[in-house]
């Protein structure tokens, strides 16, 4: 059951955050530092927090931001540079403020009975799993990473994961680390090799889509972080569902995380980014 | 000097509390705005569209940011008007503010359906007929841009509800004065605009359409001169009260549509940017009228000095 119910759900906060440091970790990538008590606190691992980049009338919409780690009253973002909102963010620097809401949204599910959990990420599909590789180690689960990106120079989060995991292991589509070639690649052995109980994954829409099925054909259950263009990002505009065999979902409170094997894959295309 | 001013405004023989509403479609049923804002502060709540059969809304991605706004072709997803009363309206009862209900339709027959099953609901305080949806292929806006067919929606629906009934018009047309004088005399009791004003927008890198849809509603900041315009207009052309909306984003914007001429306003975007935005305006605008010895909030209505 992915679908939370709407009488049990958390109820979103309104934070205003100021922004501990903001820095360059890898190629087109920015590491931002928030002091969020209230989110912070209460994020759970795969939850998002929809962030007022800027305030003015250029771009209006907030941005929906994975959050990466949660230290304390600190909130970590992992962002990609890709339009005028991340550009804005990635010029705010110590001291700013800003406002948040979060945290929002379903978050990865983490049974007790998981004792090995394979994580499978591309690009920045890094940034979900950040707390949950943390949180997972921390529980004692044996955790392997796969991680895939475009170039070495654009790996993330690589101490995060090579402090909570067993076993990290890394494709680059230019092979200037680690396998040449897609994280997918990686997959199958992973899979077959530590026999995991369950098999989380986030990263462009078509490699979810593969390693799901790579997930299922080992009978393993896998869950995927969706990403969608988002409007109010709590509930109400219906912008980012996704099709599922039980309807249309929202991925802002029903996800970002589902269960593979409820999602209707509408194509391989990887939805615009803003 | 702590002078009180009388918020309350009146749209046909429904009395609000005060003049801010919230824009169908960007506000569901207020339930997720309720973790932000007590809802018994606004005049009212709108929900976003209810047809008589479920509705599965439009492929996605169905939003683009645009400059000072956006587009949007939800296409009016809804679980249709009987899961509507067994759900949100339920939820709606139990909180302590009025509720229009925005009724949408492929059809005459499907307006008229959906408003006779809401006249035996209580929790229903008026009707808002959206004859100006553009993200739906049939009905929607078609009613909305043609004398005829708008004033057919109007005495159809007229005829099967004693609530006040409220049309909301669209922009997408040449003379908006003329589709709000067609309903206004089919007995309308109100008119709201402006619906979003139909755009479109590429992405250079792919060639391809931002929505999948292609086309799609914009609104936000970018659109609020049109609406402001639009309503002074439509205000200038009718004896029956206005409820302004378009890219109102704070008091001061609620107070423009105000002196234009509206009754009443809607935050309709601004709820994506910040939702406590309804509440903030419906303050501003209180503290606007004190400031200024205004003793009636209904005295900005048309104040606009030509």
């Amino acid at each position: 059951m992915t679908c939370a119910d709407e009488t049990a759900r958390d109820r979103a906060l309104l934070e205003r955050v100021t922004v501990v440091s903001n820095d360059r970790v890898a190629e087109g990538v920015g590491l931002i530092v928030l002091h969020s008590p209230r989110v912070a606190r209460s994020v759970r691992p795969g939850q998002f927090v929809h962030l007022r980049v800027a305030e003015g009338r250029d771009f209006v919409l907030r941005r929906p931001f994975s959050v990466h780690a949660a230290h304390g009253d600190r909130l970590k973002i992992l962002y990609q540079v890709l339009g005028v909102g991340t550009r804005a963010l990635s010029l705010s620097g110590r001291g700013d403020e800003m406002d948040v809401i979060g945290p929002l949204g379903h978050g990865w599910e983490m049974p007790d009975t998981i004792s090995h959990a394979l994580l499978v990420c591309g690009g920045l599909g890094a940034a979900p799993m950040g707390m949950l590789a943390t949180e997972l180690a921390a529980r004692g689960v044996a955790v392997s990473v796969a991680q895939g990106a475009p170039t070495a120079q654009r790996l993330v989060a690589r101490e995060l994961f090579a402090d909570a995991a067993r076993r990290h292991e890394i494709a680059t589509d230019d092979g200037s680390a680690g396998h040449h070639g897609f994280v997918t690649a990686l997959v199958e052995p992973l899979l077959a090799g530590d026999s995991p109980d369950v098999v989380y994954v986030c990263g462009p829409e078509a490699m979810q889509r593969i390693v799901a099925a790579q997930a299922s054909a080992a009978g393993v259950p896998c869950q995927v972080s969706l990403e969608r263009l988002m409007g109010c990002g709590i509930g109400a505009c219906l912008s980012c569902v996704v099709s599922t065999v039980h309807g249309q979902k929202r991925a802002c409170v029903d996800g970002p995380v589902f269960s593979a094997d409820e999602v209707l894959w509408e194509s391989a295309e990887i939805p615009p980014k803003h | 000097m702590n002078q009180t001013v009388n918020m309350k405004v009146r749209l046909g023989s429904l009395e609000l509390c005060n003049p801010v509403l919230t824009a169908s479609g960007t506000f569901a049923a207020g339930r997720e705005y309720s973790d932000f804002i007590d809802l018994s502060t606004l005049g009212a709540v709108v929900t976003k569209g209810v047809s008589l059969h479920p509705w599965a809304g439009n492929a996605s991605p169905r939003i683009a940011e645009t400059a000072s706004g956006m587009l949007n072709s939800i296409g009016l997803q809804n679980p249709g008007v009987e899961a509507f009363c067994a759900g949100d309206l339920l939820w709606l009862a139990t909180q302590d503010v009025p509720v229009i209900v925005n009724v949408s339709g492929h059809s005459v027959e499907e307006y008229v359906a959906v408003a006779r099953r809401l006249e035996s609901e209580p929790t229903v305080s008026a009707l808002e007929v959206n004859i100006s949806c553009p993200n739906v292929d049939e009905g929607g806006m078609a009613f909305g841009t043609s004398c005829p067919a708008a004033a057919e929606v109007t005495r159809a629906v007229r005829a099967v509800t004693s609530k006040p009934l409220i049309v909301k018009l669209s922009p997408n047309v040449t003379d908006i004065t003329e589709i709000a004088r067609a309903v206004e005399a089919e007995g309308a009791d109100a008119v709201s605009l402006i619906n979003t004003l139909l755009g479109m927008a590429i992405d250079t890198r792919t060639f391809r359409p931002k929505l999948a849809r292609a086309v799609g509603g914009l609104s936000g900041p970018a659109i609020k001169p049109v609406a402001v315009r639009m309503v002074w207009q439509v205000a200038s052309a009718v004896q029956i009260p206005v409820v302004g909306m378009g890219g109102i984003m704070t008091a001061d914007d609620a107070v423009e549509f105000m002196l234009a001429g509206a009754t009443a306003v809607a935050v309709g975007t601004a709820n994506f940017v910040d939702p406590t935005t309804t509440s903030s305006v419906a303050q501003g605008l209180e503290a606007f009228c004190r400031e200024r010895s205004i003793q009636s909030v209904a005295e900005l209505t048309g104040a606009v000095r030509l």
